[in-house]
């Protein structure tokens, strides 16, 4: 045997001086069992105790009661009575074979995607804008303040106010439009009908919320580090290029954390609908969170309210663990979670 | 591109911002406007875009009713208690679960918790109306709006509060703990001031949603309590609505979110952003 | 004031970092703990703090256990590698913080913050932040923290690794000079061999589980127990040659590089090598290499024939990288030689200064 295939010994150890991982010592487990010296174990549980206590007595129990009425006839006499009966399923089938429910359905979709998503693309455009164009810093703030303040006022007032500025007749919004020529002096857009009224609640919408994606991804935009924009520069990158190849892709999980706040927001708040249209005219506005309220408080079939709102918190509950999921990821990434 | 075509864009670009800003700008304004206006001048056929007549007596007008006023105080009372009952226990878990409660469990537990803020509220209006209406307040009263207002805040708070402590290092701490101080000195001492910035963000997106919310106050409450988005309704005149005090009224109530904007805009985006863009 | 015992302690995250570690640091001893990084020398110090809980073994200070007893209970002072200064306070209140801890009154604070301030000079920064002052100056208000604490124990984790060059030699001099530091038990965490050479009292090698070796500059430098510990004591590192123990007659050689290069073995270290296994690990310091001129004397020396491959004059010393027969030496050189690569030339190796370090696990078998 030549010395050369002996064994160093140096191969025994790497640099930092580990042998390779043998058998754990008999103390070791990866488990730790040591309680903590700086904290009894009781105080964290009951600090984070308190709001999960907090959230079974006002969101946990809410929960299932409302499922247990969505299987049973409850309504308001039955209640009263604590009388009901088990039906099954079929709170779900009447939901689900309503015609209601299906435009609904459709409603939601579109106040989903002309608004949830029109409200994110638009916001990153004016962010950008801002960013980009407007060189004065005290301007862009004025600007930005400007943009955000719709945002401050309550949802039930933007309803009012717009369902004010809207009128057919004398409502300001159709009277701009005539003065800025874009409409005939005597015609009349009448924003609150049937086929128009849906829209309506997506404008008001899309006026109040844009500032969200907006503030964000502005603040993201701000946050960008200036030395990649300098070496775009240096490399003689157009505008455009620097845009879709730089900032855009950097600020890809800013925008979708917006996107998913203002999906969520939309989804499940419908102030507006009950200020503005309270669903009409004729259910055409009508969104499924709104009909479960309706069912609910108004006409207190609570049964059948109970199955939409299950139905709503099913989707709601598919819809949050992606979003959650894929914030997991973002923060993981910025060594935040 | 062209020299041509790179000023096309930024006219184009232009021409996007100023419409944008007539769309956001013109609503506020017109608010303002029907605000000062008298009452035959905004039932008008054809609304004048400056008041012809000025009546900043609807100001005025506004808090002669001592409903108005009790209604902002009943506003200010449910979100300053639901913010600072929000904050409490937010910042209790937010510190526990930064700290403490790591791992599997932990992440499992922060997510769960932030879960519910997004989930529709209709699921538990009805058996809220119930629960608060077993309970000695009943369903009319500042308890359970405070209460009702920690479905969505808490969770906020909570998260957002997390999302603080992780960035406040724990070796400062540490570093007290070594200095002497008891981990609730150390706290106070150093990681508090830290996370203060936070809180403030915190405390505001909590008090503005409490402040603004509508649908829920005028479900259960509008006796007793009547805060003040449940209380514009009210400004009628037999079935004629007097617009100029709705505005009037509005603009009033929308200065203290305003104002906390303006003055505290930078620490608010963190938390819209749910702890995501460092602002 | 008192004396530190650690008695068996173990402590594992992922893996096991410290196993059944024990070590005993008297009152008034600078004892400085070297190895490299991610090795668990914070982990020890953090220990020792309370900050960590131990899986097992006892901590005790003064001869009171103090294992179950809270950081903040333990009257013992440690600097982080980050510094760990708190931002929103002034250098006086980072400074103060201990005795605000105890509640001390204000007269006598002021005095001793700016006692300590002073011998750190750092008295013209009291009311700045952490973020308007630079590293050393950091550095030293951490330290004054730690001073003004008067604690039973100091631990102090690299606390001048990364500052530059000079004020790195500055603070070291403080070090050798603090009476503060000098009185009571100090723990000194760093990877740099020189900085612990200088400093400590005593040394202790840190290598995967515990301390390699412990003992004073001399002792671990000459008498490395195992090839871990002379691996990292000394720059530039231990030339390390795989050889087999060859009898001829009543001498014994080393032969490394395919039998190419045989090495003499001192009379001296024979009757320890006759016990070991005929696999070894031959340990040349640099410094025990010389290149001789043309007909020098051997002078006790073993003569190798080599051939230059890379020399650097770094200032005060040059580092000479040579070949012989298959095997690179490194040896330790005045920097005003010139070498071109290629040269052929001689080297004289002290025979009698070889360390020998068996094959399974590096022990020195000097033993």
């Amino acid at each position: 045997m030549s010395v050369d295939q002996l064994p160093l010994p140096a191969a025994a150890l790497d640099d930092a001086g580990r042998a390779a991982a043998g058998p754990y010592p008999d103390w070791f487990s990866k488990r730790r069992r040591g309680r903590s010296l700086i904290v009894n174990p009781l105080v964290p549980a009951v600090m984070v105790g308190l709001p999960v206590l907090v959230i079974i007595a006002i969101v946990i129990y809410p929960t299932v009661w409302m499922f247990y009425h969505a299987f049973h006839d409850t309504n308001m006499m039955s209640l009263f009575t604590r009388n009901w009966q088990a039906v099954g399923w079929d709170n779900f089938a009447l939901v689900l074979s309503s015609d209601r429910f299906a435009d609904s359905v459709l409603h939601l979709l579109r106040y989903l995607l002309f608004g949830a998503c029109l409200q994110v693309l638009l916001g990153t455009a004016l962010a950008q804008i801002l960013y980009e164009v407007v060189q004065s810093n005290a301007l862009r703030i004025v600007l930005l303040i400007v943009m955000v303040l719709p945002m401050m006022l309550p949802p039930s007032i933007v309803g009012v106010l717009w369902k004010f500025l809207l009128q057919a007749d004398n409502g300001a919004f159709n009277h701009l439009l005539i003065k800025l020529g874009m409409l005939a002096p005597t015609d009349r857009i009448e924003w609150l009908d049937a086929d128009l009224a849906l829209w309506s609640l997506i404008i008001a919408d899309v006026w109040q919320w844009t500032a969200l994606p907006l503030l964000i991804v502005y603040s993201g935009r701000v946050s960008l580090p200036p030395a990649i924009y300098e070496a775009a520069r240096v490399d003689g990158a157009s505008r455009w290029l620097v845009l879709r190849r730089i900032t855009l892709p950097m600020l890809k999980e800013i925008i979708a954390i917006a996107f998913i706040i203002r999906f969520m927001d939309a989804y499940k708040f419908v102030d507006k609908v009950y200020v503005m249209t309270a669903g009409g005219p004729a259910q055409r506005s009508e969104l499924p969170v709104f009909i479960a309220f309706q069912k609910g408080i108004r006409e207190f079939q609570v049964g059948e309210a109970a199955a939409y709102a299950i139905i709503i918190f099913v989707v709601a509950a598919i819809l949050i663990t992606l979003f959650l999921q894929y914030l997991k990821r973002v923060l993981k990434a910025q060594g935040i979670a | 591109m062209t020299a041509a075509n790179v000023k096309l864009v930024k006219t184009l670009v232009l021409a996007f911002l100023a419409i944008w800003l007539v769309f956001t700008g013109f609503p506020l304004f017109f608010m303002i406007v029907t605000s000062l206006k008298p009452v035959e001048e905004i039932n008008r056929m054809v609304p004048t875009f400056w008041p012809e007549t000025m009546r900043p007596q609807n100001y005025a007008g506004i808090f002669a009713d001592p409903g108005s006023l009790k209604s902002l105080v009943d506003s200010l009372i449910v979100s300053s208690a639901n913010t600072v009952l929000s904050l409490f226990l937010g910042t209790l878990a937010g510190y526990a679960l930064a700290r403490w409660v790591r791992g599997v469990v932990g992440e499992n537990l922060a997510f769960f918790i932030l879960s519910n803020r997004m989930f529709p509220p209709v699921a538990i209006l009805i058996p809220m109306f119930f629960l608060f209406d077993a309970t000695p307040w009943g369903t009319d009263s500042y308890v359970s709006l405070i209460v009702l207002y920690l479905v969505f805040n808490m969770p906020l708070a909570t998260w957002l509060m997390m999302v603080f402590f992780r960035d406040a290092p724990r070796e400062l701490e540490e570093a007290a703990y070594l200095d002497g101080y008891s981990p609730f000195r150390a706290f106070f001492k150093v990681t508090l001031p830290l996370v203060f910035p936070g809180m403030i963000s915190v405390a505001m997106l909590c008090w503005i949603f409490a402040w603004n919310e509508y649908l829920f106050a005028n479900l259960l409450t509008g006796t007793t309590v009547k805060t003040f988005p449940v209380h514009i309704p009210t400004f009628t005149l037999g079935s004629q609505t007097l617009w100029n005090l709705v505005m009037a009224f509005s603009l009033v109530a929308m200065l203290p979110p305003v104002i906390l904007f303006i003055v505290l805009r930078r620490y608010m985006v963190r938390g819209l952003s749910l702890g995501v863009v460092k602002g | 004031m008192a004396r530190l015992e650690l008695q068996e302690i173990c402590k594992g995250f992922d893996e096991p970092v410290l196993d059944r570690l024990s070590l005993t640091v008297e009152e008034g001893e600078f004892f400085v703990v070297v190895g490299p990084s991610g090795i668990g020398k914070t982990t020890l110090l953090r220990c020792v703090a309370g900050l960590e809980v131990l899986d097992a073994g006892r901590v005790l200070i003064g001869g009171t256990d103090v294992t179950r007893i809270p950081p903040y209970r333990r009257r013992v002072a440690m600097t982080f590698e980050s510094y760990a200064l708190y931002p929103h306070l002034t250098v006086f209140e980072n400074i103060a913080s201990p005795l605000r801890a105890r509640k001390a009154d204000r007269a006598a604070l002021e005095r001793r913050v700016g006692e300590v301030a002073r011998l750190l000079r750092i008295d013209q920064l009291l009311d700045r932040k952490p973020h308007e002052i630079s590293g050393g100056q950091k550095q030293r208000t951490a330290l004054g923290r730690t001073l003004v604490a008067e604690p039973d124990i100091f631990l102090l984790d690299e606390p001048i690794s990364h500052l530059d060059a000079k004020i790195r030699h500055e603070l070291r001099r403080q070090f050798h000079t603090l009476e503060e530091l000098r009185r009571v038990a100090t723990i000194y965490v760093t990877h740099d061999y020189a900085e612990a050479l200088s400093l400590g009292d005593r040394i202790g090698i840190m290598g995967r589980g515990g301390l390699e070796q412990v003992g004073t500059a001399r002792e671990v430098f000459q008498r490395p127990t195992s090839l871990f510990v002379a691996r990292h004591m000394g720059q530039p590192s231990i030339n390390e040659l795989a050889c087999e123990l060859a009898a001829e007659g009543d001498a014994v050689r080393a032969v490394a590089g395919g039998g190419s290069v045989a090495f003499a073995v001192a009379p001296a270290h024979r009757a320890a090598l006759n016990g070991g296994t005929g696999r070894l690990t031959v340990g040349i310091r640099p410094q025990h290499i010389a290149v001789l001129p043309e007909g020098a004397a051997a002078d006790g020396r073993q003569i190798v024939e080599a051939r230059v491959e890379i020399f650097e004059a770094l200032g005060a010393t040059g580092v000479l990288i040579a070949e012989t027969g298959g095997v690179s030496l490194t040896a330790l050189t005045s920097p005003d030689a010139r070498f071109e690569p290629g040269q052929p030339i001689r080297l004289g190796l002290a025979t009698d200064s070889f360390l020998y370090f068996g094959a399974d696990g590096g022990r020195n078998l000097h033993g």
